[in-house]
């Protein structure tokens, strides 16, 4: 029904949306997601064909084809014949739309060509949840709700075959909201429905299938359900972390950066943990992977780590039994397990410190044969026993160092510069005081500190975090666990949190998992 | 735990004190020389009373007592720190590499260790010398090669127990290779048990010389404090005793116990339960 072909658009020389291909079928409800100024507002206003009416300085390419006829090259008259009838909207800004010397059943019955049309009005009226005995009140007596329900009776009431819902609920109360979407449901059922918004809830609630836009290109596309459940774009998790949702008990987390319109490549990188150089260069193509549609040079999320049939005993005692385990970038996956389950054992495994008796790890899909330094550059550990991690003849600049030393990698000046960078980044002072201190001298949550700041500085994209708490009281516990959300959220750290601690796990787990009796099984917490 | 020996040392007064004796005659052995007559050279008087010509007298040949008393004291000092150190580098070399490498080479090195400390090393070490009668290189040659199975198998043990440390496990997980973490931890964190031990050996490096030399199996060329009371022994019906014998006795008990009190202070900074203080 609405067939979009190579469409661009741009204010000056401000490109907004980038050869944009897309079809809606009849009867859809399509949401199209994204932060704020990702283009969600222009390709509605290009929809409607008030792109170039409204604004000046506005360019526009490629076709919009609404049953056939081409939205982008049709005239005014043609436009007229087609707006309203056939395609409505409920506009973002609602002060700004109705008229405020005018009341509200003749601005409906403007929209029927102004014909006195009072049951239809009132019909309407009812079926939004609005009062018909106020129809004759004018906008500055309603409430924001109340505007909101009429300029969705404003869309309905000349059924249109396509209305356009440009962020209807992000200014509304729960209650109201909800009450809105199940209007927006009642009134749905024949009509094609595009939902713009950033209200994820909403988009759970109301539509089939998600449409994730980002610098004017899609980036994702598939079924609701699948997009929330297992976003594959790390825009579409970003979208999905940082939003308040009831049943999400892990630290909200943004995206970091700030979106930006980008000429060249993927509109995303300078954001993407994972970009690689050929993200910068050229725009990934929409690929198709099973339901859903993908615009990602590294095939959506990459899985930084893979655990497969591992197995391990020691003499009789069979401590592993067959461990599969999947980690992926930016994720913080926590292995759950009484003590003496195996859960050391199974990240020194993955670190190469034990042999086990059986199975493969795989890194970035690389089957791991030897650990190496390229292994260590991209997995790090935190062990346990903190007070033991350091050397007793290291202070803490020359422990921080240390791991890039090992490969004299860099000048020795460079290397100081990385370590202090990377304390900072761990909360820790750089003064020369500190930075001669041992470890004996160091609180423990300053040792925490500087052994975190250990594994940062070769910058792994996975980091094995064995008990990092367990040892530190309350209030450090959460300083440390906060940073270390703060660095994924930074660096796209994929991570295997290990604890015993249930509260932890729920506070910075995207997964839990158990080790139990030799084998790991997914774990639900409520 | 962190190990300093030097603030150890500042709190002990018998180890202040053994350190003090090694230093000055350290510092005679190697300034003396240039003052003291050749202790090689005769006189026509021969077992002369302290006079100040022969500060402790002559003995049978005419030879000065005092400057073979000084040369005999260099040999000692200089068997014991180069047998001392040769043994340790062995103790070190092989103990770290069976304990740091394990299984089958730990299994072969550890069962010819115990096979070496269960010969009667003294006898074999007698009985050799009598044979080749060593000159003083290869004395300390011997003395090292008798030496060194003892400190090997403790610094094994040590190197087993800190390449379970975590600070060893960490320094592997960024990719150390293997004589990175020998070289830069597990060494200097072996530093007191290796100087405890070259401690060990060199004090026994002095007895066993001075041993042999008594007991008259050491190279004849060689001046040793061994050699100086073998020699006033078949003299001990003359009086020369209090000025031949007792000097001689006297400087191998300050090497001995300088040694001694040194390495008690080293065993109690490495097992602080031994610090009664």
């Amino acid at each position: 029904m609405l067939k979009i072909k190579n469409f661009s658009a741009s204010y000056g020389s401000k490109k907004v949306l980038r050869n944009l291909n897309l079809e809606i079928k009849k009867s859809e409800i399509i949401a199209i997601v994204g932060e704020s100024g990702t283009g969600k507002t222009t390709l509605a206003m290009s929809i409607m064909g008030l792109l170039t009416e409204q604004f000046d300085n506005t360019e526009q390419s490629g076709s919009i084809l609404f049953n056939g006829i081409d939205i982008c090259s049709s005239t005014h008259e043609e436009l007229r014949q087609i707006r309203w009838k056939k395609i409505s909207m409920v506009f973002q800004n609602i002060d700004n739309i109705l008229n405020p010397t005018i009341s509200v059943d003749k601005q409906l019955n403007e929209i029927l060509n102004g014909k006195k049309n009072n049951s239809k009005t009132n019909e309407m009226l009812e079926m939004v949840g609005f009062p018909p005995n106020r129809a004759g009140s004018y906008p500055h007596q309603l409430s924001m709700g109340e505007k909101q329900k009429i300029l969705v009776a404003m869309a309905y009431i000349s059924e249109p075959e396509l209305v356009l819902l440009d962020e209807p609920t992000s200014s509304l109360d729960y209650d109201t909201k909800i009450n809105l979407i199940r209007v927006i449901k009642k009134l749905s059922p024949g009509r094609t429905a595009v939902l713009l918004t950033h209200d994820l809830d909403t988009v759970k609630k109301l539509s089939e299938k998600v449409i994730v836009l980002y610098g004017g290109r899609i980036l994702e596309s598939g079924p609701t359900k699948k997009i929330f459940s297992n976003p594959r774009h790390p825009y579409t998790r970003g979208l999905v972390r940082s939003y308040p949702s009831m049943d999400r008990t892990k630290d909200l987390q943004g995206i970091r950066g700030k979106s930006e319109f980008i000429d060249k490549g993927c509109p995303f990188w300078p954001r993407c943990t994972q970009a690689i150089n050929l993200c910068r260069i050229y725009m990934p193509p929409l690929k198709k992977y099973g339901d859903t549609m993908l615009a990602c040079h590294r095939g959506g999320i990459i899985p930084l780590l893979n655990v497969e049939n591992i197995s391990k005993s020691y003499n009789s005692l069979e401590v592993l039994k067959s461990i599969y385990l999947s980690i992926y970038e930016g994720e913080t996956v926590t292995l759950l397990g009484k003590s003496g389950s195996g859960k050391t054992t199974l990240a020194k495994i993955i670190m190469g410190l034990v042999k086990p008796d059986g199975g493969h790890i795989y890194l970035e899909n690389n089957k791991i044969e030897k650990w190496d330094f390229g292994f260590y550059k991209k997995a790090q550990m935190i062990f346990q026993e903190v007070e033991s991690a350091v050397s007793h003849r290291l202070n803490v600049i020359n422990a921080v160092m240390e791991p890039m030393l090992i490969h004299r990698n860099a000048d020795r000046r460079l290397i100081e510069e990385k370590a202090k960078k990377v304390l900072s980044e761990v909360e820790l002072p750089t003064d020369n005081n500190f930075l001669k201190l041992y470890p004996h001298h160091l609180s423990g949550g300053e040792l925490q500190r500087v052994v975190i700041a250990r594994a940062l500085i070769l910058s792994p994209g996975l980091l094995i975090a064995d008990e990092p708490t367990s040892s530190l009281d309350a209030s450090i516990q959460a300083k440390i666990i906060k940073m270390l959300n703060r660095i994924q959220e930074e660096r796209g750290l994929g991570m295997l949190f290990i604890t015993h601690n249930l509260g932890v796990a729920r506070k910075v787990s995207d997964r839990i998992i158990k080790l139990e009796d030799g084998i790991i099984t997914e774990a639900r917490l409520k | 735990m962190h190990i300093s020996v030097t603030r150890d040392l500042k709190k002990s007064k018998s180890a202040r004190a053994a350190l003090y004796i090694f230093i000055v005659l350290l510092l005679v052995v190697i300034i003396a020389p240039f003052f003291i007559k050749d202790p090689g050279a005769f006189s026509k008087t021969i077992f002369s009373a302290p006079s100040i010509a022969h500060l402790l007298g002559t003995n049978d040949l005419g030879q000065d007592i005092f400057s073979r008393l000084i040369y005999g004291l260099r040999t000692s000092i200089f068997v014991s720190i180069s047998a001392g150190l040769i043994a340790t580098s062995l103790s070190v070399i092989v103990g770290v590499i069976s304990g740091f490498t394990g299984g089958i080479v730990d299994e072969i090195i550890m069962r010819i260790i115990d096979a070496m400390l269960i010969i009667p090393s003294l006898v074999i070490l007698i009985l050799i010398s009598a044979f080749i009668r060593p000159n003083l290189i290869s004395l300390i040659i011997l003395i090292a090669l008798f030496r060194w199975q003892g400190g090997a198998r403790i610094i094994r043990g040590q190197t087993i127990a800190l390449k379970q440390k975590i600070h060893i496990y960490s320094a592997r997980t960024f990719g150390a290779k293997k004589l990175y973490i020998l070289i830069r931890h597990i060494i200097p964190d072996l530093g007191n048990i290796i100087m405890a031990s070259f401690l060990q050996n060199a004090r026994s490096a002095v007895f066993l010389e001075a041993g042999m030399a008594f007991i008259g199996i050491s190279s004849l060329s060689s001046i040793s404090l061994g050699t100086i009371m073998h020699n006033a022994l078949e003299f001990y019906y003359l009086p020369v005793w209090l000025w031949w014998l007792l000097p001689s006795g006297i400087m191998l008990s300050l090497v001995l116990v300088s040694f001694t009190l040194l390495s008690n202070l080293i065993e109690k900074v490495v097992d602080p339960r031994l610090d009664d203080a």
